[in-house]
């Protein structure tokens, strides 16, 4: 009993028995390898495919007759042992070739031996060539790496170079065994054996003997971690450099998907704190609702922004997780979609919500009470400002701050420091004093209106004036920069005297009518016309900056070059020196060098 | 020296020549020329002619058309091109000289024998 096979001969349908089959496939590789592609090798083939074919039709009487070992015996015999094809192969040479079957020795060429490699099958190539073991030839690389590396270069320029021993004819010439068909057929079949023998069936072992080709399985087991057999060197390269390029996308990959995360982590805690602050109105945290005159709400900022911020880095983090896991399930279209429109929507609401905050101060309104204070020419006036134990700003203030707190009859009101005092000269008999309150608001109504709801008081005892050093306000008016100018309208020949506390809130310097500035304060300073004098001030608080050739004057200290002595006094101490003697006073002591 | 081989030599320097002589007249496919060539006991084997006809056309000495068959595949009729005919009737003559020469070698050497 035989098991049979079906084939396609040149079209033709054919049963064939397993072994016949097997000897038929074997006839046909070995005529196959007997020639080059340039010859026309599959057209050579086809050929005689149709012409087996032929003779096989001729042999089977009825469809059902299977072709056996003795029919394909006899269609070999006829067309003729894989040698017999070689005749006509020295006809294909245009130039004569030394026979192959003389006995002179068989000419070698280099080729890359793919099949006992470790790498490319340099060294192993070179082995035939040179007929001593690749071993030999491993350690002399290995030498010529320590060897300042020219091994490695000279290795993979040999790679590149050297051909690999792809036919069996190549394989033949590579270890110099004569090029015949007998050879080619031997190792063919010697391929087929260590196929059967190795039931993984890697590729077709070929091997100078079967005893040969099962030691070279075993090297081949422990070579196949490290090489592929058929590699060029560009291909072991390329997938080099793809290796780290992978290594480093995995690395971005993780970084995106920490920064992503981290964002997502910081802003989901803080909508869920800013969600409860809004819920359960924790004090203080006001504040951000009294600047929001816009009067938007809370939650409703604080969600847009959420989105306008999250889902870009949400879409970070997915691309990072999507570097690191290949095949990560899309999110899909729809989801994608509505994150992205979510996204340009929550933009848009807060590009409408800032412009309408930004709207609130497009109006400022001034509005201005004056009063007469009981303040004549050669009076003394005191200025000094009253702080309030809720709203203690002490006396550096800054501009932007407020607060809320409770006011003394209990209710809320915010608390601001937007206090600025200007003195200004006058020639009426008796001071005026002008407050100016302001404020913004996205409309004149509502800033006059705003500006009117500031209150601010003033007091004057005994020759003394008593200014807030703060300005209250209701809740409902938000904080929208409510200031208050306060502006005295001080006749001439008047003396004024500003405490210390008054020191912040007045400029710093003496401008646009302003004739007392944050220096003058506690001194007696006279009022002049558009000016001020001091009356008390002693030598070093008149500001004096002397910059001339040699002499130089100011608040470092004095120095004075003459053209053999110089002279300078600073923090540091005194130096003096002249061509013949140097005095020199600090902290060391005194010290006093002379040339002689 | 094996007789095989030179046997072999002699048959293959005229193969070209006569699978060209036997298109001459008519078309034939593969088995008509082996026929003749075997009948001829030039060829032994079939496989030789396989690559030769191959080189022939390739060299455009030789053209084909397929034909369907009754029994078997279709088969490749084979034919001379007009670069084929010029290049038999140059073998010819070649062949005409050698075959001068031969017989006077072959027949000097009889006639001292």
């Amino acid at each position: 009993m035989n098991k049979t096979v079906n084939i396609n001969l040149a079209g033709i349908f054919f049963h064939i028995d397993e072994d016949a089959y097997l000897k038929l496939q074997r006839y046909l590789e070995a005529i196959k390898r007997s020639f080059t592609d340039s010859q026309g090798r599959s057209e050579i083939i086809a050929d005689i495919e149709a012409r087996i074919a032929e003779l096989f039709s001729e042999r089977v009487q009825n469809e059902k007759q299977v072709i056996r070992i003795k029919e394909v015996d006899e269609v070999i015999s006829i067309m003729g042992q894989p040698e017999d094809y070689l005749v006509d192969d020295e006809i294909f040479e245009d130039e004569p070739q030394p026979t192959y079957k003389a006995k002179s020795a068989p000419s070698k060429k280099l080729f890359r031996d793919t099949e006992n490699s470790y790498i490319s099958g340099v060294s192993s190539g070179l082995g035939h060539y040179f007929g001593i073991d690749a071993i030999w030839i491993r350690l002399a690389w290995i030498l010529l790496i320590f060897g300042a590396g020219t091994g490695i270069l000279l290795y993979i320029l040999l790679w590149i170079l050297v051909p690999e021993a792809k036919t069996t004819t190549e394989k033949l010439m590579m270890k110099g065994e004569p090029v015949n068909i007998s050879n080619i057929e031997k190792k063919i079949k010697d391929g087929f054996e260590s196929v059967t023998d190795t039931v993984s069936g890697v590729a077709k072992n070929v091997s100078d003997s079967v005893s040969n080709a099962a030691k070279q399985v075993d090297v081949k087991k422990g070579a196949n971690s490290i090489k592929s057999s058929s590699r060029t060197f560009f291909d072991t390269l390329g997938d080099i450099i793809m290796f780290f390029f992978k290594i480093l996308a995995k690395f971005i990959g993780i970084i995106l998907i920490l920064i992503g995360a981290a964002t997502l982590i910081a802003l989901i805690i803080g909508l869920f704190s800013l969600g409860v602050v809004d819920i359960i109105h924790i004090p203080g945290l006001d504040l951000v609702d009294l600047a929001n005159t816009g009067n938007t709400p809370i939650w409703l900022v604080s969600l847009l922004a959420f989105f306008a911020i999250g889902i870009p880095f949400f879409f970070l983090f997915y691309l990072g997780l999507k570097i690191l896991i290949n095949n990560l399930k899309s999110i899909g279209g729809i989801a994608k979609f509505s994150l992205l429109g979510l996204w340009l929507l929550s933009i848009i609401a807060l590009v409408v919500i800032g412009i309408r905050q930004a709207n609130e101060h497009a109006f400022k309104e001034y509005h201005i009470e004056k009063t007469q204070i009981p303040i004549r020419a050669m009076d003394t006036l005191n200025i000094k400002m009253t702080h309030n134990e809720i709203y203690n700003t002490g006396f550096n203030r800054s501009r932007s701050n407020f607060k809320l707190a409770h006011d003394d009859n209990g209710g809320k009101a915010i608390y601001a420091s937007n206090i600025e005092i200007l003195v200004k000269s006058t020639t009426d008999s008796i001071a005026t004093i002008a407050i100016e309150k302001s404020a913004d608001a996205s409309s004149y109504d509502i800033a006059i209106d705003r500006a009117k709801q500031i209150n601010y008081n003033f007091e004057l005892r005994n020759k003394t004036l008593f200014l807030d050093s703060y300005l209250t306000t209701d809740p409902i008016n938000k904080y929208s920069d409510q200031e208050v100018d306060i502006i005295l309208y001080i006749p001439e020949n008047t003396v004024v005297l500003f405490n210390n506390s008054t020191k912040s809130f007045l400029n710093y310097r003496k401008h646009d009518g302003n004739v007392i500035s944050s220096k003058s304060v506690n001194h007696h300073m006279r009022i002049l016309d558009n000016n001020s004098e001091c009356l008390d001030c002693t030598e070093e608080d008149f500001e004096l900056n002397i910059d001339a050739e040699g002499v130089k004057i100011n608040d470092d200290g004095i120095i004075i070059n003459a053209d053999d002595s110089h002279i300078k006094i600073d923090e540091n101490g005194i130096k003096a020196e002249t061509d013949e003697v140097k005095v020199n006073i600090d902290s060391n002591g005194i010290n006093i060098k002379t040339e002689n | 020296m094996k007789i095989e081989n030179t046997k072999a030599q002699m048959r293959k320097g005229v193969l070209e020549f006569c699978i060209l002589s036997v298109l001459k007249d008519d078309d034939a496919y593969v088995a008509e020329i082996l026929g003749t060539l075997k009948d001829a006991k030039l060829l032994v084997v079939e496989g030789t002619i396989y690559p030769l006809l191959t080189r022939l056309k390739n060299a455009g000495l030789l053209n084909y058309r397929w034909e369907e068959s009754t029994s078997g595949p279709p088969r490749k009729y084979y034919g001379l091109t007009e670069t084929g005919k010029l290049f038999l009737k140059e073998l010819d003559t070649t062949w005409s000289e050698l075959h001068n020469a031969v017989t006077i070698v072959t027949s000097q050497k009889t006639t001292k024998k």
